[in-house]
């Protein structure tokens, strides 16, 4: 079982050996979480966890399936609006964490006289617009280059359904993921589904039964690590009961 | 016979870990990073926090001294730098002690200070916080010369031998990171210069990772018992760790 | 932070719906328990209790000290919860929540004031010396119903907890050591459960054993003490929901059957559990035989 994973702990030096050389255009061996350089050219890992690196994109990081979540620039989550001050919305993507920024103007054709109002403890679909350690993240619900909300905005209805941070990466990661359990679903039924990656679901099937059985089977998914068979059999038990 | 650890059990906590070692079984939790007091706020690194709790009763001034020294400890193995004006929060709750434990005659914050340690760095492992290094810690006994029964050092003794050993001269609790470095080191008892740097080197042994395999060999026959030495033990527990965690790949 | 993080506004509205569609989240029926899981230590009176993803650990321990003057044919009982941020960052130390309050107070009257532990049975020599006896509550996993399970928590390991035995001679006690006699067990009374029931839709439906999600959204609680005679310890309301007070004569009703579920299997597992410890300890000790190796015939 996966036999070829490096598996590493903090403090050890990744060899060079291990980590994808620069090639062609990409010059710059990028480091994702779990890793740190070290000048002149040491990479140490700073979490336990499998080294997993992408060749193509010249890209190392440590794949690590616990903790809490720790927001990073451009990831999609679900916030949760806690208060409202004069300009921004304050909002935590995880419980018991600092605030994020939500300014009141990072909607879709949002204006000072239309700007949305949002009640306390609703959810938010959005994206990190900065994340660093030295300041406060701040999201935003609009892409900057085209003005559009590109489905990110106020959630109004639909369940939430915690899932492990793995999951819900492999949700968002498409194909590579290995989850199709939403697609098989998708084929017989109408629902709609937003994925956070602090590991968040929110899913509305329009009706609660529904509802309920599509967002207990992704976490059956997360929790029992079906492969893509096993989603199949498990998409059409949910298929029938509905 | 090592250590037996279980990881991320606990659903509401960040990171957790149940250790059980020679009849000594801790649970730990950690939370973090989360927001922290603003009186606690560092302005450029983490704040720590170590909550160590009896099973019998609360929290006394032995408690609070063992949550200083773990304190102090894990501050030097947690990379605060990296989440500053953050709470990482620390609490060990011990689960059962061996029977003996009381009546060893050493000091009973020293026998259960290496395994609060390993507790607390596996619950910081599950949790994904960034650490700079690890650590192992191992307990060192010293039986009073002039008994029959004296041999030389006891490593990381049960209870029961310790009770066997008694009088114990000196107790000696050592600590090293990932590199081999010492972290911690707590003495109890009356011991020569030359005790203390035997029981240092014999802790290291045990502790820190061997760079040849014909090393490795000679230890498992110097020290049997424990077959492997506990850098080892860390990496199994992390690899079914990471194991468990991409599952998911090889399923059907 | 002092306070448990809120749920969303969207969780809150979807459980209200499901509710009122007779459906809860985890597939229960309106009157069922999670799944219950009790399991013992190797030492005595160490309980360690799974309810659903929530999960508690008692631990009964005793000493010697002298009894208060008032009560000098009492021993010493108390039962001790202090919540750690093991089960939540909300929970801090030394200060506690509103729901540690609740909670130590409502096993207060629930198992020590409904005299389920014979207290005279704790002393030793009238007005000199007692047991006192403790019971420390640790919160291990919060998913909701710590109440209930706190309390099949006490009550399992108050009677899987053996005290050692004394002898007396005029004013001397000596406490004799696991050893040397076999230790005793407590004399219990009577077997106090509880049963909490969540009040939803202004105390038009109620809940069994709500889980984390279901109690922040509830609008109040009914907390029913009983043991498996079907004698009422304890009523305990909270929260805002108006209680028809016959809709208690139903609950109560409920409340038995639950209990009588709970005490059966506790009384299984200490069984169980006595059987595991015959098996290896006394019985075998007991045993003349030897083991002999089987010698294999030469040749």
């Amino acid at each position: 079982m996966a036999v070829d994973t490096m598996v590493v702990l903090p403090g050890d030096t990744v060899p060079q050996e291990a980590l994808p050389t620069p090639m062609g255009k990409k010059k710059h061996l990028t480091l994702g979480p779990g890793l740190r350089h070290m000048p002149p050219s040491t990479v140490s890992s700073t979490i336990a966890g499998g080294l997993v690196t992408d060749p193509k994109k010249v890209a190392a990081w440590i794949e690590s399936n616990s903790g809490r979540y720790l927001p990073a620039t451009g990831d999609l989550v679900i916030a949760t609006v806690q208060t409202s001050t004069a300009e921004a919305f304050n909002c935590t993507l995880t419980p018991h964490t600092p605030y994020a920024a939500l300014p009141h103007l990072a909607f879709e054709g949002a204006s000072k006289k239309t700007r949305p109002q949002l009640a306390p403890n609703s959810l938010v679909y959005a994206r990190v617009a900065s994340a660093t350690k030295d300041f406060a993240p701040e999201l935003t619900c609009v892409d900057p280059s085209t003005g559009k909300s590109e489905g990110l905005g106020p959630l109004k209805s639909g369940m939430v359904f915690k899932i492990s941070l793995g999951m819900a990466r492999r949700l968002l990661a498409g194909k590579k993921g290995g989850v199709v359990l939403l697609e098989a679903l998708g084929e017989k039924m109408g629902f709609e589904i937003a994925v956070g990656r602090n590991g968040v679901v929110v899913v509305d099937g329009g009706n609660v039964k529904s509802t309920l059985a599509i967002g207990k089977a992704v976490q059956e998914v997360d929790e029992q690590a079906l492969g893509e068979k096993a989603q199949k059999k498990l998409a059409d038990r949910v298929l029938k009961s509905v | 016979m090592a250590p037996d650890a279980v990881l991320s059990h606990l659903h509401r906590a960040d990171g957790s870990a149940t250790y059980t070692h020679n009849g000594y079984c801790i649970i730990g939790a950690v939370n973090g990073p989360i927001e922290v007091l603003r009186r606690d706020e560092r302005p450029e690194e983490a704040t720590i926090e170590v909550n160590v709790r009896p099973a019998v009763g609360v929290g006394s001034p032995k408690e609070r001294h063992i949550e200083t020294l773990l304190h102090n400890t894990l501050r030097s193995i947690i990379s605060t730098p990296s989440i500053p004006r953050t709470l990482v929060q620390i609490t060990l709750q011990v689960h059962s002690l061996p029977d003996e434990d009381s009546s060893t005659g050493v000091s009973p914050s020293l026998t259960l200070l290496p395994h609060l340690l390993h507790t607390a760095l596996l619950a910081l492992l599950s949790a994904s916080i960034p650490l700079s290094t690890t650590l192992t810690a191992v307990l060192i006994a010293l039986p009073s010369t002039n008994t029959p029964t004296a041999c030389t050092q006891l490593l990381s003794p049960t209870a029961i031998e310790l009770l066997r050993a008694k009088p114990i001269r000196s107790a000696h609790v050592f600590a090293f990171s990932g590199e081999g470095k010492m972290l911690l080191n707590e003495s109890d008892g009356t011991f020569s210069y030359e005790e203390w740097d035997e029981a240092a080197e014999a802790a290291e042994e045990v502790c820190c990772k061997e760079d040849g395999a014909v090393v490795l060999a000679e230890n498992m026959e110097v020290d049997g018992r424990e077959g492997e030495n506990l850098d080892g033990w860390l990496r199994s527990v992390v690899r079914t760790k990471v194991e468990h965690e991409q599952r998911w790949k090889s399923a059907r | 932070m002092p306070q448990e993080a809120h749920i969303s506004v969207n969780e809150r509205t979807f459980i209200q719906d499901a509710i009122k569609e007779q459906v809860r989240l985890d597939g229960r029926a309106f009157d069922a328990f999670r799944a219950l899981e009790l399991t013992f230590g190797d030492e005595y009176g160490v309980a360690d209790v799974q309810l659903g993803k929530t999960r508690v650990i008692a631990r009964i321990s005793v000493h010697v000290v002298t009894p208060a003057p008032e009560r000098k044919f009492d021993g010493v009982f108390q039962i001790i919860t202090e919540f750690s941020p093991m089960a939540s960052p909300a929970f801090e130390v030394g200060r506690p929540t509103n729901a540690e309050v609740v909670l130590s107070r409502i096993l207060e009257k629930a198992i020590r004031r409904s005299n389920a532990l014979d207290t005279e049975s704790l002393c030793i020599i009238a007005g000199l010396k007692c047991f006192a006896l403790r019971a420390d509550v640790h919160v291990i996993d919060h998913d909701g119903g710590l109440i209930d399970a706190s309390c099949i928590a006490v009550m399992a390991a108050l009677q899987h907890f053996r005290r050692p035995d004394v002898v007396v001679e005029g004013e001397k006690a000596t406490v004799l050591s696991i050893r040397e006699r076999d230790p005793i067990p407590l004399s219990i009374l009577h077997q106090p459960l509880c049963v909490t029931f969540s009040y939803f839709e202004e105390g038009e439906l109620f809940l069994v054993d709500a889980n984390l999600a279901e109690e922040q959204v509830r609008s109040g609680e009914v907390i029913i003490t009983m043991n498996r005679h079907g004698e009422v310890c304890q009523i305990a309301k909270y929260g805002g929901a108006t209680v028809e007070p016959y809709a208690l004569f139903n609950l109560t009703t409920l409340a038995l059957q639950k209990v009588k579920e709970m005490s059966k299997f506790i009384q299984t597992r200490l069984d169980d559990d006595a059987k595991k410890r015959n098996a290896s300890g006394l019985l075998s000790e007991l045993s003349a035989e030897n083991d002999r190796p089987f010698d294999k015939p030469v040749g």
